[in-house]
Parts: C-alpha cells; sequence; structure tokens
C-alpha cells in the first residue's frame, strides 16, 4: 500500500527525514517518535503535501505528490488545531468533502453521517470557536473520513485531549481500522499500541525500528534504565556499582554515577544500603530514565549497533 | 460512491463560495461598506470644489480612477492576496493540500471569489457615485463602469493571484509591489511591455466607449491603444487566463514545511 524507497527530505539545510526504507501493507500502522523526530514529514511525504527530495514514494502504487487519484483514496488528519474559528464543523466537513469532488447534496449527507460518526451531531451547528479542543479534535478527524478514503492517516490525533475524550477517541479510531487503512503518529507509546497497530519508530529523521507492537514493547522493555547518583566520591561509587548484579554500564559524569542496569529499583534499593555500609555520602538519587527520550535514545543506539 | 463525485468544477464553487461565507464578518462588511460610500463621498466634495460643477467628461475620468482603479485595486489586495497564507495561518493548507483537486481548486475559487466580492461592492459603488454626480447617459455610463469593473477585478485578482503563491506569507507587500510596477509604471510606457498590462486595456475601453480619441492631445494617445473594443476585452482573457494558470502552476509544485502553517 505505501512503499518509501530510500526516501530523504530536506527543508534546505535541515533534514526532515533521512533515508527511510519502509513497506506498509494495508492494516493499521503506528509512527511513533518524539516531537520534531519527523513524523509530520513522514505523513506529509505520504498524504502528497512533500514531495521528496531523494528516494521514491508510492501510495497505492502511484506517487501522491500532484496525482489526484491517490489523493481522492487518503483522508488527513493533521496535528494542527484548527483556527477557522467561525466556521461550524458542519460547514467545515461539508466544505472539505466538496473538496473532494462530491456535490453539495452529498456533501451535505457525507458530513451528517461522519459527524454523527464521531459523536459530534448535538454541536455541529455551533462556531468551532465554542467548542472545546476534544471537539474540534472529532470535527477534524470527521474531516478526514466523510470522503469515505481507503487510507485514514491521523497526526497526532489524541493530542491535548483530557483522558476521557481521548479513550473516547481511541475507541473510534480503533473501530476505523476494522474497515481501512489507518497510519498513526504520535510521540506516547502506549496511544498507538491501544489501537493493535504494528509500529514503526522515527527519530531524527531515521527510522529506528519497526515491527509488531509487542515486539517493540518487547524491545523497550529490554532496554536497561539509567539511574544517576551524585555523590562526593563518584569514583569508589562506581566501583561499589560493578559489585551490585545486573549492572549493564557505569559511566562517571562530574560528581555523577549513572549506572545503566535491568533492573534499576532492586539496584537502588542494594546501592544505598552498601553505600551506608562503606561510609559513602549519597547527595542524591535520580531513578531509571524511563522517558520517551530515553526509550529513544536507546533505540537509537540499538539502530546503530551500540551497546546501551 | 464515486459516482457521486463531480470533480473539479464542485471544489471550485465550494471554494468560492467557503471563501464569501469567510468574508461576511462584520470588519469585512464595514471595510465593503467603506469602499461604496468613498467614491460618492470624493464626487460629491470635489463637485462642492468646483464653481458650478464639474464637466461631465471630468466626473467620468474621476470615478474611472476611484473605481476601477482605486476600489477595485484595494478589494482585490485585501481578498485575493491571502489566498494561500490565510490557510497556513488558520491551519486548513494540510487539509486543502490533501484533496484531489485542493490546490487549484483553493486558487481558482478564492479568485472566483475576490472578483464577485470586489466586483459587487465596486458596482454599488458605482450606482451610488453616480446618484451624486451629474454625469450625462448616467444608464449607459453605469453600464461602461460595470463591464471595466468586471475586467478590472477579473485581471487584477489573477495578477495578484501570483504574489499569493510565490510569497503567500509577503502576498500583500509584493502585491502592491507588481500593482505599481507592473501596472502603473509598465502599463503607461508606450511600448510592448504595456501590452501586457490590465490597465492600458482598461484605459483603452474607456475611451472608446466615451467616445473620447478625437477629444484627447495627441501626447496622450500614447496611453491608450486604438484596437477595437473586443480586442482589449479578449486580451483581459488572455491576460487572466495565462496568470491563473501560471500561478496554478507554481501551487501545485509548491510544499510548505510544517513549521510554516500556524
Amino acid at each position: 500500500m505505501i512503499t518509501l524507497d530510500h526516501v530523504t527530505k530536506l527543508y534546505g539545510s535541515v533534514i526532515g527525514v533521512n533515508d527511510v526504507t519502509v513497506e506498509l501493507g494495508a492494516g493499521a500502522h503506528g509512527l511513533l517518535g518524539p516531537n520534531g523526530a519527523g513524523k509530520t514529514t513522514f505523513l506529509g511525504l505520504v498524504t502528497g503535501q512533500l514531495r521528496p527530495t531523494l528516494g521514491r514514494v508510492r501510495v497505492f502504487g502511484e506517487p501522491p505528490f500532484g496525482h489526484p487519484r491517490v489523493l481522492a483514496r487518503i483522508g488527513y488528519c493533521p496535528a494542527a488545531d484548527l483556527l477557522d474559528r467561525t466556521t461550524t464543523p458542519r460547514e467545515w466537513v461539508r466544505y472539505l468533502v466538496r473538496l473532494a469532488g462530491f456535490s453539495a447534496v452529498a456533501a451535505t449527507t457525507r458530513a451528517d453521517h461522519a459527524l454523527e460518526q464521531v459523536g459530534l451531531t448535538a454541536a455541529a451547528r455551533r462556531p468551532l470557536a465554542t467548542l472545546s479542543k476534544g471537539m474540534r479534535q472529532r470535527a477534524k478527524l470527521a474531516g478526514s473520513i466523510a470522503h469515505d478514503p481507503d487510507l485514514v492517516v491521523l497526526d497526532e490525533p489524541f493530542n491535548g485531549l483530557d483522558p476521557v475524550a481521548r479513550h473516547d477517541l481511541v475507541a473510534l479510531v480503533r473501530g476505523w481500522a476494522t474497515t481501512r487503512s489507518l497510519i498513526v503518529a504520535s510521540h506516547l507509546l502506549h496511544e498507538v499500541e491501544a489501537l493493535d497497530a504494528s509500529l514503526a519508530v522515527i527519530l531524527g529523521g531515521r527510522l529506528v525500528a519497526s515491527g509488531a507492537a509487542g515486539e517493540i514493547r518487547g524491545l523497550v522493555d529490554a532496554l536497561p534504565g539509567e539511574v544517576t547518583i551524585r555523590c562526593a566520591e563518584p569514583r569508589r561509587l562506581a566501583e561499589l556499582a560493578f559489585r551490585i548484579g545486573g549492572v549493564e554500564g557505569v559511566r562517571i559524569d562530574g560528581d555523577s554515577v549513572i549506572v545503566a542496569t535491568h533492573r534499576p529499583v532492586a539496584f537502588v534499593e542494594e546501592a544505598a544500603v552498601r553505600a551506608l555500609d562503606e561510609g559513602l555520602h549519597l547527595a542524591e538519587i535520580v531513578p531509571a530514565d524511563r522517558s520517551l527520550e530515553g526509550i529513544f535514545g536507546h533505540l537509537v543506539r540499538l539502530h546503530r549497533g551500540v551497546k546501551a | 460512491m464515486s459516482g457521486e463525485r463531480v470533480e473539479l468544477p464542485a471544489a471550485v464553487w465550494a471554494v468560492a463560495g467557503f471563501q464569501l461565507a469567510r468574508l461576511v464578518t462584520w470588519p469585512r462588511l464595514a471595510m465593503a461598506a467603506v469602499g461604496v460610500a468613498f467614491p460618492a463621498g470624493v464626487m460629491l466634495a470635489a463637485g462642492r470644489a468646483a464653481r458650478g460643477g464639474l464637466p461631465s467628461d471630468v466626473q467620468v475620468a474621476l470615478l474611472y480612477a476611484l473605481i476601477p482603479e482605486a476600489v477595485c485595486m484595494l478589494g482585490l489586495l485585501v481578498t485575493m492576496c491571502p489566498a494561500v497564507a490565510d490557510e497556513l495561518e488558520r491551519g486548513t493548507w494540510a487539509h486543502v493540500a490533501t484533496r484531489p483537486h485542493g490546490r487549484r481548486a483553493l486558487l481558482v475559487g478564492t479568485w472566483l471569489a475576490a472578483v464577485l466580492w470586489t466586483g459587487t461592492v465596486a458596482i454599488a459603488a458605482t450606482g451610488l457615485a453616480l446618484a451624486v454626480a451629474e454625469v450625462e447617459r448616467p444608464m449607459a455610463v453605469g453600464a461602461m463602469f460595470a463591464a471595466l469593473v468586471v475586467l478590472s477585478c477579473a485581471g487584477r485578482a489573477a495578477l495578484f493571484a501570483l504574489p499569493a503563491v510565490v510569497l503567500p506569507k509577503r502576498a500583500l507587500v509584493a502585491s502592491v509591489g507588481v500593482a505599481l510596477v507592473v501596472e502603473y509604471l509598465a502599463g503607461t510606457i508606450p511600448a510592448l511591455v504595456n501590452q501586457a498590462t490590465v490597465s492600458l486595456r482598461l484605459r483603452s475601453l474607456l475611451v472608446h466607449w466615451m467616445g473620447w480619441k478625437r477629444k484627447l492631445p495627441t501626447e496622450m494617445q500614447l496611453f491608450i491603444d486604438p484596437q477595437p473594443a473586443w480586442l482589449h476585452v479578449l486580451a483581459v482573457a488572455v491576460l487572466t487566463t495565462v496568470l491563473l494558470t501560471v500561478a496554478i502552476f507554481i501551487l501545485d509544485r509548491r510544499q510548505f514545511p510544517p513549521s510554516d502553517e500556524v
């Protein structure tokens, strides 16, 4: 369905995506990466907004940029909020359907149906400015499916939503994946996991990992966490850390010792007791870095063949 | 479902309707009201300033400067120039650009909306100005101005489509520059270059339809083209088509990095 063959996209001297090769078949796919990783550029290439600087992009067998036949089969929901505040969701969705080439009557029917699907019928005639962020997000989602595309591409569809709205929209989008192909970009692993999608991880414009959700989760879970301990005698603390089991690596950074371990909680407990026994005064213990940036950092190192 | 599709024309009408609906706001309506009233105000002031009133031909010349030139130009600057910039600022560009004919429909639809909105304001301004002026054969003059307004709006909206797609974020400034350099500088150079300007065609049509050719001093004849009226109308139509085609060609190939949006 989607093929990117050694695709690079440059914005002047800035790299958007860097030598990405990937093939995505029909079904649901998650595109995971932190902000600025290149997700939106990737989606821009797939949805025909951008043309690759190098390489080849094919969607349904054709380059999407400048091909109305391909674009007619794609529904795109960008990450940016709708700032067209005086327009109502019904007017907005109807407009998008008409832009897809449908008659006024067909557009009205389709817009009403799509708004009903996303649960926005009651607020369909209120200006966008008076709606909550979640409601505007639903209006955008309705616009992406109203023309009945074969492929729906959603960029950070759950961004800025409260937990209830997020839960509702995840359920809604998961339902769509049963009838059409879907690409969802997000910086939150659990959101994409909830969609039962296969995953591709992008960072710094590069595709650093791809596979089934379980495989990526396994990869993430297998990554060692980093514990940072600040101490007046970092060399002695580093020696002590090496004597504790399960430690993958130790490095000293100023008065801090950074320990990579698969069992950070047990390590912290044991290190604290041993430090006390050996008369080492620990100034600060920062728990394992399981933040997304940390995980992505590890994935990049794995991608480059560097052991964590 | 695909049988429901009527493709590009539906999309163009959709954009035109949507853009016109966007224009119906109190600030825009107030600007339109100023555009309607301003030429009549100037005509009244000029009539009072001239003892015994202005001659009919002078009033028509003044109306020409005020309506097909000033009102149309200003109206088109605010309606046509932001064709792409507005979409980038409102976060709607990505929605439009990913529709099958979105880019073309956006440009042609906005052009149509700009012509309809500005043309309506300018024709209303003509009616009001003629009501307060004392020109001979006001109905005929009114009909002539309606034709000049339509040609002015169509041609110049197409001209402003170029800065709108080339320099979307500086389109207003670039369009003022284009208007001054192309329409008012190149348009008054009696050489081949002025043949490709709307202003030469409008001036020539005004002189032709008012029957002023024989009254014009020889040096002023340099600033008009003595060809028949139908040829000037055809020239504006060709110019409009060429300019819009070039603008569509450029917009079809434009790429905006995600950071350019909103």
